[in-house]
């Protein structure tokens, strides 16, 4: 295990330490920024038309990074999981690093299993950091306190935090079986551009399908349908219902997609 | 590992078969959900008692409740995903409710962005919108235990209890063997109207097998094969809901409004105004059963409407339904799945779960 542990911290520094994936974790870290800023200068309250939490904001900051994962959860987040993705293999097979890569002493099936594991801790960075950030500045601009649920119901700060965590680990839940597809997306080219539009698109074609009222039925399959289920954790009690489901759709695609990266890439001739 | 390395290809099978075990997982559940259904056999009137007789320390569920009635989309909040109340006439909707005895009870309509709550602990009753950041605090007078009871809004125990009061005379009511509802097996109780004609196929109730407390009601539409109406438990505890549930304390920051209720002034006033109603329009109902057709003068000025404040006004509304025209006259029409209205020219409203032609000739006399 430690070759593969080593192999693991490798790339994590290669991951985080790239100057693009910075300057993307800055961009994922603006948006709670630029929405607690906007609220807090705007003249005007956010009515009841206002999406999400962000209506809330004013009475607890901890609703600012519930509003920004809620923003951000549709197109940048899997935007940036699908980058990332889709360069884990591709990337290094692009720049001819990959026939290298396998002269360490690790079986393909564990080199994968890293490179699935380093994507899917770029996921928790990414979400800690939109979390925290929002956290940080929301707390800053409007306090904390007690925080009011969806069913009226105040709960402390300390259990108001606890429910933040739990909603960001679910986001990364859901995050990570696109990180999946995008690891097999990843096997099948050379291209990492390609295997990551390709991601973004399995994204969006999810998103569009689950939107048409005459495809109800699909709905509960597709791959991004209960993602937006985390404000189901802010009701009281907690409805567990769809996030169970959603849990479980994501280990699905997520094993499914894992199984089908291994068959393509256990087996491939590795030329560059 | 010499297979694998002659056969590179054999390594698909691993995410064919995880992808198959899963859909034949999901399939496998839905197919002994529905045929583990098995109860001993009942009549529609031994069902009817059942129901009647039913006692469960308490209900607690998740509730989904859809509409196709036919309705043009109306402005204002409705559809899937709104935690309004009033958006429940149309789209799917998932509710939770928490039941112990009639007078605790606790209903919460989840939105996609919000939640609406209905409360009721004894004789308080609250209703809460999150949207609107708004809370009402309903005061009911002291032993009007079942008083408020009939205006929140419809579980499937309360939608079916009132389609049977109303509907036996002129309907055939038959056991159709079980079903299974929220994974519980159930008695499906079919009432057909007697007549032909009417734009209801047939209502479908579901009764549990244990504990006989109704768990779907089902209206199909003639005109449409999938329920025009339909509300069932998706999943539902008998056991005691905690007490926790029906105590509300509204936010600090809240809007709240508090309203007693006063039942014989307030009734006595509702009284006079449906009398003023009733004198204005001047109601009457022509054929009987499920194929009556209900008519009445549009009064000149609509009982608490103010034209311009809440979107557009009635007659404009009316404007953009459909012409139609015949040796009746002329008007308005409106054709749901449930029911078609005409609103003719010379100022006539008729109703009925029947199709336009009946209506028609109920016009032309």
């Amino acid at each position: 295990m430690s070759a593969g542990s080593r192999l693991l911290r490798s790339e994590l520094r290669l991951v985080l330490g790239r100057r693009r994936n910075q300057v993307g974790l800055l961009a994922l870290a603006a948006v709670p920024v630029v929405l607690a800023i906007a609220v807090k200068v705007s003249v005007s309250e956010p009515g009841p038309e206002a999406p999400d939490f962000i209506s809330s904001i004013t009475e607890n900051g901890l609703f600012v990074p519930l509003a920004a994962l809620g923003l951000e959860l549709p197109f940048i987040l899997p935007l940036a999981v699908g980058i990332i993705a889709g360069d884990s293999i591709a990337g290094e097979a692009n720049i001819g690093t990959l026939r290298y890569l396998l002269t360490v002493p690790v079986a393909r099936a564990r080199l994968l299993a890293v490179k699935y594991a380093a994507t899917v801790l770029f996921t928790v960075v990414a979400v800690v950091v939109v979390a925290g950030v929002g956290a940080a500045i929301g707390i800053a601009l409007f306090g904390s306190g007690r925080l009011t649920l969806l069913s009226g119901t105040q709960i402390g700060t300390g259990p108001a935090v606890l429910r933040v965590l739990l909603a960001m680990a679910y986001v990364v839940v859901c995050l990570s079986s696109l990180a999946a597809i995008g690891l097999f997306f990843s096997t099948l080219t050379e291209q990492p551009i390609g295997a990551g539009i390709a991601v973004i698109a399995v994204n969006v074609l999810s998103l569009i399908l689950d939107q048409l009222p005459q495809l109800d039925w699909l709905g509960p399959y597709l791959p991004n349908h209960y993602w937006a289920s985390y404000i189901e954790i802010f009701r009281d009690p907690i409805n567990g219902e769809p996030l169970r489901s959603g849990v479980l759709v994501a280990l699905a695609y997520a094993l499914v997609a894992w199984l089908a990266a291994w068959a393509r890439f256990a087996g491939k001739d590795v030329t560059s | 590992m010499s297979l694998l390395t002659d056969h590179p290809s054999v390594r698909w099978a691993a995410p064919v078969a995880a992808a198959c075990l899963i859909g034949g997982g999901v399939v496998a559940s839905r197919m002994t959900a529905s045929a583990d259904t098995e109860l001993p056999t009942r009549t529609a009137a031994q069902l009817l008692n059942d129901v009647q007789s039913a006692s469960v320390p308490g209900v607690s569920g998740t509730v989904v409740a859809s509409a196709d009635l036919g309705l043009p989309a109306l402005p204002g909040p409705a559809g899937r995903g709104s935690s309004e109340l009033s958006s429940l006439i149309s789209g799917t909707h998932t509710m939770r409710v928490w039941a112990a005895g009639s007078d605790r009870t606790r209903l919460a309509l989840l939105g996609s962005n919000g939640e609406s709550d209905v409360v009721r602990n004894g004789n308080d009753v609250w209703l809460w919108s999150s949207q609107q950041k708004k809370a009402t605090h309903l005061r009911l007078p002291a032993g009007s235990a079942a008083a408020h009871h009939e205006s929140v809004p419809a579980t499937p125990q309360e939608t079916s209890r009132r389609i049977l009061d109303t509907l036996q005379p002129s309907t055939t009511v038959s056991v159709d063997g079980t079903t299974s509802v929220a994974g519980r097996a159930a008695y499906e109780l079919v009432l057909e109207p007697k007549q032909s004609g009417s734009l209801v196929k047939d209502v479908r109730v579901a009764i549990d097998g244990k504990t006989h407390v109704p768990l779907r009601v089902q209206v199909h539409s003639t005109r449409i094969s999938k329920p025009a109406i339909e509300v069932g438990f998706t999943s539902v505890d008998f056991g005691r809901p905690d007490a926790g549930q029906f105590t509300f304390n509204p936010p600090p920051g809240t809007d709240v409004t508090t309203k007693t209720v006063a039942p014989q002034k307030n009734s006595a006033g509702m009284m006079n105004d449906v009398a003023g109603l009733l004198k204005a329009t001047k109601p009457n109902v022509i054929g009987s059963g499920w194929t009556s057709v209900l008519t009445a003068r549009v009064p000149e000025q609509m009982p608490g409407q103010k034209s311009g404040e809440n979107g557009p006004s009635v007659d404009q509304l009316v404007g953009m339904l459909p012409r139609v025209q015949g040796a009746w006259g002329s008007g308005h029409q409106l054709q749901g799945t449930l029911f078609t209205a005409l609103v003719t020219d010379d100022g006539r409203l008729l109703v009925g779960a029947v199709p336009p032609q009946t209506l028609y000739a109920a016009a032309a006399r």
